[in-house]
């Protein structure tokens, strides 16, 4: 049985609408105009028990809400969705003693208080006792290096080390699966880095599933071996992180440099030159177009070459890609 | 329920341990209230000094009515003080928090923050109780347990009144301004003796503005014995309990959440 299970779910938002000026608030006063938004349109996917499920599309895309129907937080529109064998809207609490969860732009850890105070609080919450909470906190505190950290005013971390302090909070009770939103929102690299190897750890260690939203692709490259794009409400791909960099991974960019100088109309069939300088030359080539071997065959014939680097579009030039590839769809 | 005590009582003690962290900040806003009450009561001195008596109240009465009702309000909104912010909390998609957590959402949001002012409030009841009891003349434990029942009525009512008015979030969106109005008109008509008012007025003390359960009924029930009027409070209080609790998991179901950045003081 998948740990969560999604079909053909629906979230339709209710918003109210009113034009520019007092003329309009009088109006929407008056006569008060409402517009339906779809966030969610009808999506379905599961998730395998100790799976790193990638869930990823841009601001408004319906990561979020769909995150919150599976929390419990909002009741679909319709459809269905199962969490470890519970519908969240209707069992939110038994479901919330099996799983975690973290909102990056929502804290749970009290402001003016040592994140160790909220971890008790939590332990509270989740019925853990005294001697087991504590052993859990140690455990954790070494996992995700915090054990400096626990007893400073949350007010005074670094957002990298706040973040680190709220996933810790979020595996007290050791959930099954963890649901997490935007974790590494305003982080720096060495932070995202630092908060993406104790999620693996904690996964490898303890088989917590994680369904990690994130409009960073770098974080679902990192993590996850298989992934789902949203977009408008719609998922547009599903499939391994490595089935994706292989679809759309077709453009490769090479920086060559030579020992000696190029003809100024130094030109390849089937590669596109973005530049051409003396002793250099920058071009772009899609291999179902144009095979890499003439390619690589033509670069060294040219002359004697000094140095060659191909490189492949970043993922979040390949989800770009699909989001435009949806919208023009769309549109 | 052992465990929902339990897990209240950490609660209760992380607010403290919350509000500790700011000792000069709490000790200001509890003199301060405590000061306002004291200058509010004032004014009745003055006027007890004129008139002996206000249709049968006197200002023995008026001291164990601002006993109930300061120590009510004060207990209330100091253990469950999000009672006068929970609109704000439905508007802004901050009950993400509560539901995302394994405990009844309205207990949890409405005890995960004190009001230190609300300290204040209690302190100055339970002296205006003791100066009662003192001009009085009269006191034994009976009173003392009633008292603790007038206000635990004052304190059900109260935040029952605040939890129905402001789950209107749910259908009419903010509500800001109706629950600063309630808050007020509940607050000052608590403080006036029942017997001023009659017909339409009184009905309206013990229904839309339940000012009488939170005032003057538990008041009069500390001073003097009398089962009708402990029935009244027991009724007032399961009714209104009963249907704010109703009322707010029925609104819940339209809860849509937001996505504003948020802290947790």
């Amino acid at each position: 049985m998948p740990a969560v299970s999604v079909r053909d779910l629906r979230k339709t938002f209710q918003l109210k609408q009113k034009a520019a000026g007092l003329r309009g608030s009088l109006r929407a006063l008056w006569r008060p105009s409402f517009q339906e938004l779809d966030a969610v349109r009808g999506i379905s996917f599961d998730m395998d028990e100790g799976e790193l499920l990638g869930f990823i599309g841009p601001n408004g895309a319906g990561k979020s809400t769909t995150i919150k129907i599976l929390t419990g937080i909002l009741h679909p529109s319709s459809g269905e969705a199962e969490v470890l064998g519970r519908v969240p809207w209707r069992q939110r609490q038994e479901l919330a003693f099996q799983i975690g969860s973290v909102f990056g732009q929502r804290p749970q850890l009290w402001y003016h208080l040592p994140a160790v105070d909220t971890f008790y609080l939590f332990g509270k919450i989740y019925e853990l006792d005294d001697r087991e909470l504590k052993g859990r906190i140690a455990f954790l505190a070494e996992a995700f290096e915090i054990e400096e950290l626990l007893e400073t005013p949350v007010r005074k971390l670094s957002l990298g080390q706040r973040m680190r302090c709220e996933v810790a909070a979020s595996l007290l009770h050791r959930p099954r699966v963890l649901l997490l939103d935007e974790p590494s929102i305003g982080l720096d690299v060495v932070a995202k880095q630092r908060l993406r190897m104790t999620i693996q750890r904690m996964n490898d260690l303890e088989g917590v599933g994680v369904l990690l939203t994130s409009h960073d692709a770098g974080d679902i490259e990192a993590l996850c071996r298989r992934v789902i794009i949203i977009n408008n409400g719609e998922i547009v791909f599903r499939d391994k992180v490595s089935a994706l960099k292989r679809r759309y991974l077709t453009v490769k960019t090479v920086d060559v440099r030579y020992n000696e100088q190029l003809p100024p109309d130094f030109t390849l069939p089937g590669v596109e030159m973005v530049k051409v300088g003396r002793y250099g030359a920058k071009m772009r080539f899609d291999t179902r177009v144009t095979p890499v071997e003439p390619v690589i065959g033509g670069l060294a014939a040219a002359g004697s070459l000094a140095d060659v680097t191909v490189s492949e579009p970043s993922l979040e030039e390949v989800i770009g890609a699909i989001y435009g590839q949806a919208e023009s769809k769309d549109g | 329920m052992v465990r929902h005590v339990a897990f209240v009582l950490a609660l209760w003690k992380t607010n403290l341990l919350s509000a500790m962290e700011y000792r000069v900040s709490f000790l200001t806003q509890m003199a301060g209230m405590m000061l306002n009450n004291a200058i509010y009561f004032v004014f009745w001195i003055i006027f007890f000094a004129r008139f002996e008596e206000v249709n049968g109240w006197d200002l023995v009465d008026m001291l164990f009515l601002f006993g109930v009702v300061a120590t009510g309000f004060g207990v209330g909104t100091y253990l469950f003080g999000n009672a006068v912010r929970l609109s704000f909390l439905i508007a802004s998609g901050q009950m993400d928090y509560y539901l995302s957590l394994p405990r009844p959402v309205l207990l949890h949001a409405l005890a995960s923050r004190s009001n230190a002012s609300s300290a204040g409030d209690c302190a100055y009841g339970l002296l205006s109780f003791g100066a009662a009891v003192f001009f009085a003349g009269a006191f034994d434990i009976l009173m003392l347990l009633r008292f603790g029942l007038g206000c635990l009525a004052a304190v059900t009512v109260l935040i029952s009144f605040l939890v129905l008015v402001q789950s209107l979030t749910f259908w009419i969106g903010n509500t800001n301004l109706l629950t600063s109005n309630a808050f007020n008109a509940i607050v000052t008509f608590s403080l006036y003796p029942i017997t001023l008012f009659d017909g339409t007025a009184k009905l309206l003390l013990f229904t839309l503005i339940p000012a009488a359960f939170i005032g003057a009924l538990p008041a009069e029930f500390v001073r003097r014995f009398d089962l009708a009027q402990l029935a009244q409070i027991c009724a007032g209080s399961a009714v209104f309990l009963f249907l704010a609790t109703f009322v707010f998991y029925r609104g819940l179901r339209r809860y849509e959440s937001g996505s504003a950045f948020q802290v947790r003081t």
